[in-house]
């Protein structure tokens, strides 16, 4: 730009000015409108969506698909057209060059015409560029969805105790007893008749912070006979699920702290009135997830019997079938009895079934067995 | 009334009146409503800053608590969710309206003389709101955070020659670890708000100096 277009933009820019508006309030007034929309819509984002819950940073999870925050999606797209040893073209020389192009851009761009149409080529190249970016975050979306998790994200402490009794019910309780009391272990190889200490007490909950339970679980004690239960080590569990396990520990068997009455709801077996009807989905299946799944699932000894769901407990294993509608003769009653059979000893093995419970057993057999409640 | 010469002599001595006239009563062009989105993002920024302190009252920048912090925070102080979600939503929401900024700028040929040195401070701004928005994406500390902040560094470990220095600089060693959190958590609460808000200095008193520039004729 030379002095006199310089001179004449001045010109023209106070003209502008002369039959402009007054910043305060005219504009001001503008500004403002925009400012509190943005604050409604704020607000109403956090209200209806917030903000979506996500499991603990676990670096032994080695299956999670990574994807960038939104707005970078393009750049990471665009890293797709530069593989192996062109990568460093992708994420060093374009992002530098648009960098280096943008902050220099009123340096090189001696055009001094300022309508769209005198300056045909610059608003051409923006808009392909910001076209391109707009593409390639879509095709980024689509090419690269969100990582669904496995499993609901306990984001609340009585979701979070649930979750976490679950986890002990599959991975503990085995060894632990439903309840953490311990007992005599049967049925689990290179533990069989090792007394277990009970850990729900005091002695276990008052010396042991969250943090040490949590070491416990992830490293497991070889050497007193429990394995990892971490990702990292070979177990099953992520640092989300330990936390929750934990959790669960504390809030119930530390008698310092109060379980909440909306986990306790949650984790209790369902009540049967003297004249209701048992189902599985409603009575059956909360006491066999809390005492049987444990060894009743697949890699574990069980003669086969995976108790899983309503279908597996009905017909698999290697003495099936071991529940019969309306036999009270059928394995699973007999056995929850105490009695010994071919197809197996007690069950549980360490610690039989309250009478309560096992009459639920009964009156569910003896129903026919039905799968969900009659309407 | 008292005010009638309280306000004469705190203007004589704090020149309150200068300071409106310089830019509250001055004459600007007539422009449309894309001339809102730098004052936006200012607001943006101002909620950011204002929502960004609340939540550092009770966030932990360490491994072992940051993420129970946050759930803390939404499930546990009062309005948590509420300040959190503002923070989240306006993060995403800034780095929109910064970009419709730059390109209305663009597209008026504003960033012609005389307002070169804005412009650069402009695209400035720009990087350090996507720099915010790179170190504020680890802080929660989850699943999402971690491995979007995993391959986000080693993309930047992929510059040739220098690379590996500038991996081992962003995660202070050579995996992510709470040392990554300490330093992510710095520049996210220290350093890039004081540069963004030095360069928001430059910047706002250029755009007063100056005056915002006018829609282009067509003879322009």
């Amino acid at each position: 730009m030379n002095d006199v277009q310089k001179v004449q933009y001045k010109e023209r820019y106070l003209r502008a000015k002369r039959n402009g508006e007054k910043f305060f309030p005219e504009s001001l007034y503008r500004d403002m409108l925009v400012m509190f929309a943005i604050f409604l819509l704020l607000v109403g984002l956090s209200i209806f969506i917030g903000v979506a819950a996500e499991p603990k940073a676990d670096p032994s999870d080695t299956t999670y698909i990574p994807r960038p925050e939104w707005y970078f999606l393009f750049l990471f797209e665009m890293l797709k057209f530069f593989p192996g040893s062109l990568e460093w073209v992708g994420t060093t020389i374009i992002p530098g060059a648009a960098v280096i192009a943008l902050l220099l851009l009123p340096f090189y761009d001696k055009n001094p015409a300022r309508h769209w149409k005198k300056r045909k080529f610059a608003i051409g190249f923006m808009s392909v560029v910001v076209v391109a970016m707009v593409f390639l975050t879509i095709q980024a979306a689509v090419t690269t969805p969100p990582q669904k998790n496995a499993s609901a994200v306990a984001a609340t402490l009585p979701a979070q105790i649930t979750a976490g009794q679950d986890t002990y019910s599959v991975q503990c309780a085995e060894c632990h007893g439903p309840d953490g009391g311990g007992g005599v272990i049967k049925g689990v190889k290179g533990l069989e008749g090792f007394k277990m200490k009970a850990i729900n007490g005091q002695d276990e909950m008052y010396t042991r912070t969250d943090n040490t339970l949590y070491n416990i679980v992830e490293y497991g004690q070889p050497d007193l006979g429990m394995p990892p239960f971490g990702k990292a080590f070979g177990g099953e569990l992520s640092r989300s699920d330990i936390d929750n396990l934990v959790t669960y520990m504390r809030y119930s068997w530390d008698n310092r702290v109060q379980m909440p009455k909306e986990a306790a709801q949650a984790n209790a077996i369902p009540v049967l009135g003297p004249k209701d009807i048992p189902s599985y989905s409603v009575n059956i299946a909360p006491i066999v997830k809390r005492y049987c799944v444990s060894c009743h699932r697949p890699g574990k000894e069980n003669n086969n019997y995976l108790m899983g769901g309503y279908n597996d407990v009905m017909n698999s294993g290697d003495h099936k079938p071991n529940v019969v509608a309306g036999d009270l003769n059928s394995n699973l009653i007999r056995m929850i009895h105490g009695e010994k059979i071919t197809a197996g000893g007690a069950m549980p093995p360490t610690k039989s079934l309250s009478p309560d419970l096992i009459a639920i057993f009964e009156r569910w057999v003896k129903a026919g067995a039905p799968e969900k409640p009659a309407k | 009334m008292i005010s009638k010469r309280m306000f004469p002599w705190l203007d004589e001595r704090l020149g309150i009146s200068g300071i409106y006239k310089t830019i509250f009563d001055r004459m600007v062009p007539k422009v449309n409503w894309w001339f809102t989105l730098g004052s936006a993002t200012l607001f943006l920024f101002a909620l950011q800053v204002v929502t960004g302190i609340m939540l550092s009252v009770y966030y932990v920048p360490s491994p072992d608590k940051a993420y129970d912090s946050i759930q803390y925070i939404m499930n546990g102080v009062a309005f948590g969710w509420l300040i959190r979600g503002i923070h989240h939503w306006g993060a995403t929401l800034m780095v929109i309206t910064v970009f419709l900024h730059m390109l209305r700028v663009f597209f008026y040929a504003a960033y012609k003389y005389p307002r070169e040195i804005t412009w650069t401070t402009g695209v400035l701004l720009l990087l350090a709101t996507l720099g915010m928005g790179f170190t504020g994406y680890l802080l929660p500390w989850d699943q999402k955070a971690y491995w979007a902040t995993t391959v986000g560094t080693s993309i930047a470990g992929a510059v040739p020659g220098i690379g590996d220095f500038i991996l081992r600089a962003l995660r202070g060693g050579n995996d992510l670890s709470g040392v990554t959190l300490a330093r992510f958590f710095s520049a996210h609460i220290w350093m890039f708000p004081l540069i963004i808000i030095a360069l928001i200095g430059v910047h706002l008193y250029l755009v007063i100096r100056i005056g915002i520039s006018s829609i282009p004729k067509e003879n322009e």
